[in-house]
C-alpha cells in the first residue's frame, strides 16, 4: 500500500501545475480515486458526511453488470461452437468467447474514457465516474458480430453526442451508451437490427452458420405463421421459456440472461443504487400492454399479439434494459411519482413496438430513449403538483 | 397532547452519547461572547479593551434595532476584543473579577404580576434585560421584530441532533422554572404557544405533560421548530412563526422571575474523541478548556461547537457561544484511505444501502472526512427522501445556480430546516445546505431594506 502511495505521489508532479502532462490532471485523479480516498475534510457544516461516493455508486453497477459480462462470453462460445458443430467443452467456449467479447470492451473503454480524459482536460473538470458504467454497458449491448471499429464509433457517439456536448454526466437528457447503441442501429442496419445472424462464426466460416440457428428470438416472434402461436414457434427453433430465461441464445452479448439481468436488478434495488419505482413501473408496463394486446387477439390477427406477456420480458434486451438502462438516474425522472410512470410508459412502449413495428424487433432502446426526452417533463408536471400541495413561503 | 410523526431524516447511530450525569463546573477565570455567532445581526460595539464591566451590563448591541442588546455573562474587565476577516467581531474576552462579581440587578416580575402585566411591558422587560435574542424567528432564524404579535411561539425541549444536552438533565428541578416561562411567552403570544418534545424523552414527558402540546417522533431533525411548524401550519400567515429552544426559554425566565441576568447553561461534552462524555453545568461563554482536558486528546480532534450538522468548529481555545448547547470531539480524519472504493464498510456510516454497516447494530465513529470530492449531481434522489419538510433540495440547488429566485422560492426553500442532512447524504458532495442557508441569508438581506 506505501508503495502505491509513494508511486502515486511521485508521479504527481507530472500532472500538476507546469508538469508536462498538467493537462492530464483529471486522469491522475481519477486513478488516485481508485486505490485512495480523498483524504479532504470538511470545512463547514455539516461536519461528518457520509461514506457514499459516485465512485462507489458507479462501482456497484459495474459490479452487478460483471455476471452479464462473463455469462455473456460463455454464451457467445456456446452459440459458435454449437453452430460449428464443435464439441461443446466449458473452456475453449469461454476463451473463444473472451476474444470476441474483450476486445469490444477493452475498445469500449479506451475510446469511452479517451473521450472523457479529452473533455475533462478541456473543461479543466474532474473525470466523472459514469463513463465506466456507459463503457460496461455499450458492449453488452452489442451483438458479438459487431465490427471492433463500429464499436469504436458507437461509444464515441454515445459518449460525445450522448453526453459531451451537453455538459458531461448529471447533465446528459440521454443515456449515453443506448445512444451509442441506437447510433449503430441506423446507421448499420443490416447488422444491428436483429433480424440478421448474431453468432460469432467460430474457425472463420468453417462450419455453415445457419445450419443450426437462423434469427434471433425477437425476429421470429415478428414473423411467426398465423398457424402456430409465438411460443409454439420459438420452441419449434429451440427457444422455449426455460431456454429464453437462463439466456442460452444467440443475441447481445450481455442481454441475454433474463436470469441474470433480475439478480441484478434485485441487488440494485436491495442497495438503493437502482430505483425500484423505475424497474416496477418498467414490469408492470410490459406485462399490462402485454395482456391488453392479448385482448385484441383472436383468428386472423398477428400471433404476436396472443404472446404470452412474460414472454417479452425475457426474449430480446428487455431484462437488461430494464435492469440497467431505464435505471440510469441521471436519464431518468427525479421525481419519485414521475419514474413510475416513466418505468412503466417504457414497458408499454417497448411492447408496442414490438409488435407493431415490424422494422423494429427491439423496441425497449427506443422506448427508453423516447421516455428520456420526456424525462423533464414528467419531473416539471409532478413538480408542479408538488408546489401546489405546499403551503407557500415566501 | 397532539401526537406527531415525522417519517423522513435520519437516525445515527453514532458513538460518543453523552453520560446523564451532570457535573457542575467551577466558573472560569475568562468568558466571552461571541458576536459572529449571532446569525444576521450587526453588531455595534459598547465596549472598548480595558473597560469594566458587570454580569449584564451591554456589550454590543444590534445597529438595525439598538433595542436589542447582548450582555455580558461576566463582570471584570474587558481582556481582548478579536476581529476576524473584513473586521468581524469574533469574540470579546472578559477576564473575571474573583468575588464579589459584579452585577447588574433587573426588575423581576413576579408570578402574580406576570398574570396581568401588558405585553408591550412584558416586550421592554426582556428587551431591557438582553434576552431578547433567546426568541428567533422563522424561516430566516433571525431576531424577530418585538411589535408584532407571532402566529405561533414554537418551544422545542430537546434535540435530535447529535449530541445535544438530555431534556431530562438540563430540566431537572427546573419544572417552575418552565411553567413561569411558558406563562411569559403566554403573554407575548396567548394561546399561541406550542410546546413540543420527542416521543423517546419518557421522563420529560411525564414531568412537563401538562404543558406539552405535541408529542413528536421520528429521526433528526423531527424536533427542529422549523419541522414542527411545516406540519403544524395550515396557512401561509403562520410562516413566521417564533421559536425558543428550551434552555434559552430557561434562562429567559430566570432574568423575568430573578431579575437577573441568566448565566446558568447546561452543555453536553460528547463525540467519539472527547475524553469525558457527560453534561457540563457551566458558565455562559465558558472557554472550551475548561470543559475538555487538552492533555488527554491525542491529537487530530476537531472541537464542534454546536453540533455536528449546524455546529462551527473551533480551536481548544475557543468559547461557546450563545445559542450552543453542545461540545462535540470527533476524530479530523483527512487519512487517505487505501482501496476505500472497494471496502465493505463494516463500520462505516452512511444512510444508503451500499454498506454493510447498515447491518451492524453497533454504534459507528464519525468523522471529519468528505469521503470523496465534488462530482455532477447524479439525481439519487438521497437528499429528497431524507429532507425533512419534503424539499427537492437538488431542484432548489439547481434553480440557485441559474439565479432563479421565483423558482426556488416557490420549491419551498424558505421551509430548509438548515438540518445539514441533504449535504450530508450527497454522494457527489455538493454543499447544498450551506448554500440553502447564504441563499435564504442573502434573501433575508434583502427583504430587509426598507424602501424609502
Amino acid at each position: 500500500m506505501k508503495a502505491i502511495r509513494q508511486f502515486f505521489e511521485n508521479q504527481r508532479r507530472h500532472f500538476e501545475g507546469n508538469g508536462p502532462l498538467a493537462p492530464l490532471e483529471p486522469f491522475y485523479e481519477a486513478m488516485e480515486r481508485v486505490f485512495f480516498g480523498t483524504g479532504q475534510v470538511t470545512g463547514q457544516a455539516p461536519h461528518a458526511r457520509d461514506s457514499l461516493t459516485v465512485q462507489r455508486y458507479m462501482m456497484l453497477v459495474i459490479v452487478m453488470l460483471l455476471p452479464c459480462l462473463f455469462f455473456g462470453m460463455y454464451n457467445v462460445g456456446l452459440q459458435s461452437f454449437k453452430a460449428a458443430g464443435h464439441p461443446l467443452d466449458f473452456w475453449p467456449m469461454m476463451v473463444f468467447g473472451a476474444k470476441i467479447v474483450l476486445p469490444l470492451v477493452i475498445i469500449s473503454y479506451l475510446f469511452g474514457f479517451g473521450w472523457e480524459i479529452v473533455f475533462s482536460a478541456i473543461r479543466k473538470h474532474p473525470i466523472s465516474e459514469g463513463v465506466f458504467v456507459t463503457a460496461m454497458l455499450f458492449p453488452l449491448t452489442l451483438p458479438p458480430t459487431t465490427p471492433w471499429w463500429q464499436a469504436a464509433l458507437g461509444i464515441s457517439f454515445g459518449v460525445v453526442l450522448g453526453k459531451e456536448v451537453f455538459g458531461g454526466t448529471g447533465r446528459n437528457f440521454l443515456n449515453p451508451a443506448l445512444t451509442g447503441r441506437a447510433f449503430l442501429y441506423f446507421a448499420y442496419p443490416i447488422q444491428m437490427s436483429g433480424d440478421a445472424v448474431w453468432t460469432a462464426v467460430y474457425n472463420h466460416g468453417a462450419q455453415a452458420v445457419d445450419a443450426v440457428t437462423a434469427a434471433t428470438p425477437l425476429a421470429l416472434a415478428t414473423t411467426a405463421p398465423a398457424s402456430q402461436t409465438v411460443e409454439q414457434t420459438l420452441a419449434a427453433a429451440g427457444y422455449d421459456f426455460s431456454t429464453l430465461f437462463l439466456g442460452f441464445y444467440p443475441d447481445s452479448i450481455g442481454a441475454s440472461s433474463a436470469l441474470l439481468c433480475l439478480i441484478g436488478a434485485v441487488v440494485l434495488m436491495i442497495i438503493g443504487v437502482a430505483s425500484y419505482r423505475i424497474i416496477l413501473g418498467d414490469i408492470i408496463g410490459v406485462l399490462a400492454l402485454g395482456y391488453v394486446l392479448n385482448l385484441f387477439a383472436g383468428e386472423g390477427s398477428a400471433p404476436y399479439l396472443g404472446m404470452n406477456p412474460f414472454y417479452h420480458l425475457i426474449i430480446g434486451g428487455t431484462a437488461f434494459g430494464i435492469a440497467f438502462m431505464t435505471t440510469d438516474p441521471v436519464s431518468a425522472p427525479d421525481t419519485h411519482a414521475a419514474r413510475w410512470i416513466y418505468g412503466f410508459f417504457i414497458g408499454a412502449l417497448t411492447v408496442l413496438i414490438r409488435v407493431f413495428n415490424p422494422a423494429f424487433p427491439e423496441g425497449i432502446m427506443l422506448a427508453i430513449l423516447f421516455m428520456n426526452v420526456f424525462a423533464p417533463l414528467l419531473d416539471h408536471l409532478v413538480i408542479r403538483l408538488r408546489i401546489r400541495k405546499r403551503i407557500p413561503n415566501i | 397532547m397532539q401526537k406527531l410523526t415525522i417519517k423522513k431524516g435520519y437516525r445515527f447511530r453514532m458513538a460518543g452519547a453523552p453520560a446523564d450525569d451532570l457535573i457542575v463546573l467551577p466558573a472560569p477565570a475568562r468568558v466571552a461572547v461571541l458576536p459572529e455567532r449571532v446569525p444576521h445581526i450587526k453588531p455595534r460595539l459598547l465596549v472598548k479593551k480595558g473597560d469594566q464591566v458587570q454580569i449584564g451590563s451591554p456589550l454590543f448591541e444590534d445597529k438595525r434595532n439598538p433595542r436589542f442588546k447582548f450582555l455580558s455573562p461576566g463582570g471584570g474587565t474587558i481582556h481582548d476584543i478579536s476581529f476576524g476577516p473584513r473586521r468581524v467581531i469574533q469574540a470579546i474576552v472578559i477576564d473575571r473579577k474573583e468575588t464579589p462579581e459584579p452585577e447588574t440587578r433587573f426588575q423581576a416580575v413576579t408570578e402574580n404580576q406576570l398574570a396581568q402585566i401588558e405585553r408591550q411591558e412584558l416586550v421592554d422587560r426582556i428587551l431591557d434585560g438582553g434576552m431578547w435574542w433567546a426568541f428567533r424567528e422563522l424561516p430566516f432564524r433571525d431576531l424577530p421584530a418585538p411589535d408584532g404579535e407571532p402566529p405561533f411561539i414554537l418551544i422545542s425541549l430537546n434535540a435530535k441532533e447529535p449530541f445535544q444536552p438530555s431534556p431530562a438533565v438540563y430540566l431537572k428541578d427546573q419544572e417552575q422554572l418552565l411553567a413561569y416561562g411558558l406563562k411569559a411567552l403566554n403573554v407575548l403570544a396567548p394561546g399561541k404557544v406550542r410546546v413540543f418534545a420527542d416521543a423517546s424523552e419518557s421522563s420529560v414527558i411525564e414531568k412537563a405533560g401538562q404543558w406539552l402540546t405535541h408529542v413528536v417522533s421520528g429521526n433528526y431533525p423531527c424536533d427542529d421548530p422549523a419541522t414542527v411548524l411545516y406540519r403544524i401550519k395550515s396557512d401561509a400567515s403562520q410562516n413566521r412563526a417564533w421559536f425558543v429552544a428550551g434552555q434559552d426559554l430557561l434562562a429567559l425566565a430566570h432574568l423575568l422571575r430573578e431579575g437577573r441576568y441568566p448565566i446558568r447553561r447546561v452543555v453536553a461534552v460528547a463525540g467519539s474523541a472527547a475524553p469525558d462524555r457527560r453534561h457540563c453545568h457551566i458558565r455562559l461563554g465558558a472557554p472550551l478548556s475548561q470543559m475538555v482536558e487538552d492533555a488527554r486528546l491525542h491529537g487530530g480532534e476537531r472541537f464542534v461547537v454546536g453540533g455536528l450538522f449546524r455546529g462551527y468548529s473551533s480551536d481548544s481555545d475557543g468559547y461557546v457561544g450563545f445559542y450552543e448547547t453542545a461540545v462535540n470531539v470527533v476524530p479530523e480524519g483527512g487519512e487517505p484511505e487505501f482501496l476505500a472504493l472497494f471496502n465493505p464498510g463494516v463500520s462505516r456510516p452512511s444512510y444508503s444501502r451500499t454498506f454493510l454497516s447498515r447491518l451492524n447494530p453497533k454504534a459507528l465513529v464519525y468523522n471529519c472526512n468528505m469521503h470523496g470530492d465534488l462530482r455532477a449531481c447524479i439525481a439519487c434522489m438521497h437528499c429528497a427522501d431524507v429532507c425533512p419538510v419534503d424539499l427537492l433540495p437538488q431542484m432548489i440547488y439547481k434553480s440557485i445556480l441559474a439565479e432563479e429566485v421565483e423558482e426556488y422560492l416557490e420549491l419551498g426553500l424558505l421551509d430548509c430546516v438548515e438540518c445539514g442532512l441533504c449535504s450530508y447524504v450527497c454522494p457527489s458532495k455538493i454543499e447544498l445546505s450551506r448554500t440553502f442557508i447564504a441563499t435564504k441569508a442573502a434573501y433575508a438581506k434583502e427583504q430587509a431594506v426598507k424602501p424609502d
